[in-house]
């Protein structure tokens, strides 16, 4: 209470000092008026008297400043002081301001956007109720297509059986519906969720409910819960939603609810369902099929329980499933169940890149301090002068070190104030981008946090650029202050502290150099590596006419016959070549594969079963595709449903298949116990023909096998055109898309895209990597070139009498230019130098960004290293030059 | 002259309230005159270290203070004991009582080891 109440009295005190000053005056006058009427009446002379009270009185002045220390509270008046005088002192160098303040925002401004990303996709706390306890499971196998198997439900059942330390394990199906909608149908992105999962998630509505377990299994209502995002996207966020029917595959579904925001994994979706809306999710064949995996698991700790408690209870469990059911776990591909943390898994595909933009923001960080240091000691010397003047005047080291301090707080809190608009201008691209990687990215915030990073960023670059100026310690102030100016400007270790920055710098630049250039260049060899396709004019348009609910070959044949008519009349409009159809669009992957057998080729022990995607095509898809024919024949019209099954294989299932022998003819079949469970048979079918790879899935994809099989001979359980046309495709995709629509009104139609348009999808991550870090190293450049001539340009100015004398010995102009060059030269090579060391070491941790180049690529690391060597050069020309010009008849008499 | 001593920081405050306590409201020189003679003229009290003590505890609220005329008829500020500065003596009188207690134990001669 005291002190609250003594503090209160002094802040008021602030306010009215100048008031309590003329009372205070009044009172000293009084005390020594009594005083001096005292001493009078003992008997002193009047002159005496007054004067022997004054020296009681101890000095009016100190007395005076102590009660006004009293009073207020002189620490902050100190602090506003300091900062008024800063603030004058730098609106006396406005340049010098000014670069300081850009230098440090583009530094600051990049490091918080980063870090807004980071701890928005990677660090922030889970939305979900204890999100830290919160676990996903992951089943994987050897081989690119087992890299996340799912679940399947006897397998769940086993670890909710088996696996104690994990208090709740809920399901989750990725599954996709069509919505009947008053603009037309939509395809949703939908997870079927077992009646546990909300509470394992640790969700929460924000209208209605969730699913509960009483939605679990056959018989009750089909239900739906909006996710946030959907809901004000497609609903416009209307309060009224709940307890509306949606017509989802033409099953009326209840709206129930609308959930929290939240990420999900692996994909983002729109509704999550409970399992009665598909009905083959509680067929016998979901239920009690091993090997019929459909299921993302996600699952909460026990209480008590840790991680490592529940990986050793699920290995353990995996193991005994693998002893138990042999048939369904080929030992040879090594099956296994990865649990991680919920927030890990959603990182993880975020993780790699922002490490790399972590880097890269930290080094333009660096470069940028360095920079600004540089400077700071640069004019440190020029303020020599002013400093000493000050300290002669009494002003102590400490209150100088506070003076300086005070005025690198005001640049870098305006740096770090125009480093945030930076930042905010640039979120709403690392969003887009981040969307690529993170289920999170909506999370992307310049929050509380982020904005304490950047005001700690910048009071701890306040604090480093205030104690590399060099202020002399206590005792020798006096010293310091004997010696003047002359002495103090350009000591040598300040030259030295210059020189180690400058080549940091140049050094760092470097390495972000290498860092572009290596992103660049996998970029560039990417958009180089043949698709395999022989153009990219070609219109795709995916289309599933499949109802899930009314499988049946009957309605097969009516799909494949509306099909047909769209390629009829698709191919009817004007400058279209060839209309092909297929199960899958080219450069897409197939999402159907399965394993193979060949006939009359058993497999050796140990062997792992070869693997393939499962493609259907019409005659005309490969034309249409523009995929090259390169033995045997194309499907004809005569392949029908009744005909001989015959497939097509690509280059690389050839090769695997068949090494050096020919194909044709050769007879291979589906296998495996997953067949049961599509409208696809195990039957023996006849190679006819071997097309030429694509890139399907991705440009970096590694090739994989590849069977076609006739489109009219299997079950069309995906379908689309791919068109080829004279002119540009992109032109003929209105028209393509109306034709679609109006022959299947109810079927979404979306994702029509040109071959050109798909290959450049998958190219854009990359692209904006490499355009990312491309920027910060030619911020980085720039900088580090204004810090190199910056330096060689003070030096010359330091040296202006040096060379002075030197011209008027005999040195001619040309001398002198050769010999700042020379300085810069040193510079620039030791900084190359460990540049090129330091890129060698950096570039092997992105190597898993690189495609196409080896991390130590020397014709990238030359390049980078040659380019810095010319930039530098040519940074350090201008103030050669400028020492070339020096007038030896002004600088002698100077 | 050679005797004379500064006061020590927190006595002060205690030297006033005690004042103002047996005198009643005072001005700063009465304060002082007292403060010296009580001292026996040891004590030596400029304004340096007067005033900056009484504004102390004038923001502590354990004095308050009123211009008023003196007995010459000078307008003077006069300082005067309040509730909680009359607390706050009693309360630093039994702490210093029991401070020079434990350091007069500790001064105390050495009684012998039995």
């Amino acid at each position: 209470m005291r002190h609250v109440r003594a503090a209160l009295a002094r802040i008021q005190g602030l306010i009215t000092g100048p008031r309590a000053d003329a009372e205070l005056r009044e009172e000293m006058e009084a005390h020594l008026e009594m005083e001096t009427a005292e001493n009078i009446r003992r008997g002193m002379h009047p002159a005496e008297a007054r004067r022997q009270a004054l020296l009681a009185a101890g000095g009016l002045t100190q007395a005076v400043e102590a009660v006004r220390d009293q009073r207020g509270l002189p620490w902050i008046e100190n602090v506003f002081a300091d900062f008024r005088y800063a603030l004058r002192a730098l609106r006396r160098s406005p340049a010098f301001a000014a670069v300081v303040v850009i230098t440090l925002a583009l530094g600051i401004g990049a490091n918080t956007a980063i870090f807004s990303v980071v701890r928005g996709v990677l660090l922030k706390p889970l939305p979900h109720r204890d999100g830290d306890r919160l676990l996903y499971l992951r089943h994987s196998a050897d081989g690119p297509a087992a890299a996340n198997l799912n679940f399947s439900v006897p397998e769940v059942r086993d670890l909710r059986q088996g696996v104690s330390s994990l208090g709740g394990i809920a399901e989750y199906s990725p599954w996709f519906h069509t919505m009947q909608g008053a603009d037309g149908a939509v395809r949703i992105d939908a997870g079927l969720v077992t009646g546990n999962f909300f509470e394992v998630m640790g969700l929460s509505p924000i209208l209605g409910r969730l699913t509960r377990p009483s939605d679990d299994g056959p018989g009750v209502p089909p239900v739906m819960v909006l996710t946030y995002e959907f809901w004000t996207k497609r609903f416009g966020a209307d309060s009224g939603i709940v307890g509306r029917t949606v017509t989802l595959d033409g099953t009326p579904v209840t709206v129930i609810g609308v959930l929290q925001p939240a990420p999900f994994f692996p994909d983002r979706v729109d509704a999550l369902l409970n399992m009665v809306v598909s009905p083959h999710h509680l067929s016998a064949q979901m239920v009690e099929a091993r090997e019929h995996r459909m299921t993302e698991v996600v699952a909460r700790l026990a209480p008590g329980a840790s991680v490592e408690q529940a990986r050793k209870e699920v290995a353990a469990v995996h193991a005994r499933m693998r002893r138990e059911h042999g048939a369904v776990y080929d030992p040879n591909a090594h099956y296994r169940v990865a649990v991680m943390p919920f927030r890990e898994a959603l990182g993880e595909r975020a993780r790699l890149t922002l490490q790399l933009l972590m880097g890269a923001a930290a080094f333009v960080m660096i470069i940028s301090a360095a920079n600004v240091a540089n400077l700071t000691l640069m004019r440190g010397v020029r303020r020599e002068l002013e400093l000493v003047v000050r300290a002669a005047l009494g002003a102590g080291v400490p209150r100088l070190r506070r003076l300086l301090l005070a005025e690198n707080l005001l640049l870098t809190f305006m740096g770090a104030l125009l480093g945030v608009a930076i930042a905010v201008a640039g979120l709403r691209l690392l969003v887009t981008l981040a969307e690529r990687y993170s289920p999170r990215a909506s999370e992307i915030r310049l929050d509380a946090t982020v904005l304490g990073f950047t005001l700690a960023l910048a009071v701890a670059l306040a604090l480093v650029l205030s104690f590399i100026s060099s202020l002399p310690s206590e005792g020798s102030l006096a010293s310091w202050i004997s010696a003047g100016v002359r002495r103090m400007s350009g000591s040598l270790r300040k030259q030295r502290l210059q020189r180690g920055l400058v080549v940091a710098q140049i050094a760092v630049s470097v390495v972000l150099l290498a860092g572009a250039g290596l992103l660049t260049r996998t970029m560039i060899q990417l958009s180089e590596v043949s698709t395999g396709l022989r153009t990219e004019e070609a219109l795709t348009i995916p289309l599933s006419l499949l109802d899930p609910t009314k499988v049946s070959p009957e309605t097969d044949a009516a799909n494949k016959q509306l099909y047909q008519r769209m390629q009829r009349e698709v191919g009817a409009l004007p400058g279209v070549i060839e209309v092909g159809l297929g199960s899958t669009m080219p450069l897409r992957k197939s999402p159907i594969a399965f394993d193979l057998k060949v006939d009359g080729k058993p497999l050796a022990v140990g062997e792992a079963k070869p693997h393939a995607d499962f493609r259907t095509a019409s005659p005309e898809y490969f034309r249409a595709a523009g995929i090259p024919l390169l033995v045997g024949r194309e499907f004809t019209t005569t392949d029908g449903p009744r005909a001989g099954k015959v497939v097509i294989v690509n280059k690389t299932l050839a090769d695997r298949l068949f090494p050096g022998e020919n194909p044709i003819g050769k007879r291979i079949a589906w296998t495996g116990e997953v067949l049961r469970f599509t409208p696809f048979s195990g039957d023996w079918r006849t190679i006819v023909g071997v097309v030429g790879n694509t890139q399907d899935g991705g440009l970096d994809a590694e090739p994989s096998g590849v069977v076609f099989a006739p489109f009219a001979q299997e079950f069309a359980v995906f379908g689309g055109l791919v068109v080829r046309t004279e002119g540009s495709a992109s032109e003929l995709a209105a028209a393509a898309t109306r034709v679609v629509r109006r022959i299947a009104p109810t079927t979404p139609v979306e994702n029509v895209l040109t071959v050109r348009q798909i290959k450049n999808q998958s190219l854009a991550p990359r692209r904006q990597n490499a355009a990312l870090v491309s920027s910060f190293g030619i911020l980085a450049v720039i900088i580090a070139a204004v810090g190199i001539a910056g330096v060689l340009a003070f030096s010359v100015s330091s040296r202006t009498n040096e060379i002075g004398i030197r011209m008027s010995l005999g040195a001619d102009s040309g001398h002198v230019q050769r010999m700042i060059l020379k300085e810069g030269g040193v510079l620039l090579a030791l900084g190359l130098a460990l540049g090129v060391g330091g890129a060698f070491f950096a570039a092997r941790l992105i190597e898993g960004l690189l495609f196409g180049v080896t991390p130590h690529d020397p014709v990238t690391l030359i390049g980078v290293a040659a380019m810095m060597a010319v930039i530098g050069i040519g940074a350090c020309w201008i103030p050669a030059l400028r020492a070339a010009r020096v007038d030896p008849a002004i600088t002698m008499r100077a | 002259m050679a005797d004379r001593l500064e006061v020590k920081q927190g006595t002060l405050a205690l030297m006033i309230l005690r004042t103002l306590e047996v005198l009643g409201p005072l001005h700063g020189y009465g304060i002082a005159r007292r403060i010296e003679e009580t001292s026996k003229h040891r004590l030596r009290l400029n304004y340096g270290t007067l005033y900056p003590a009484l504004l102390k505890l004038e923001q502590e609220g354990f004095v308050s203070a009123e211009w008023r005329p003196s007995e010459n008829n000078r307008r003077a500020k006069f300082y005067a004991l309040t509730v909680a500065g009359r607390k706050q003596l009693a309360r630093e009188a039994r702490e210093w009582h029991r401070t020079a207690d434990l350091i007069a134990a500790f001064l105390a001669p050495r009684p012998e080891e039995p």
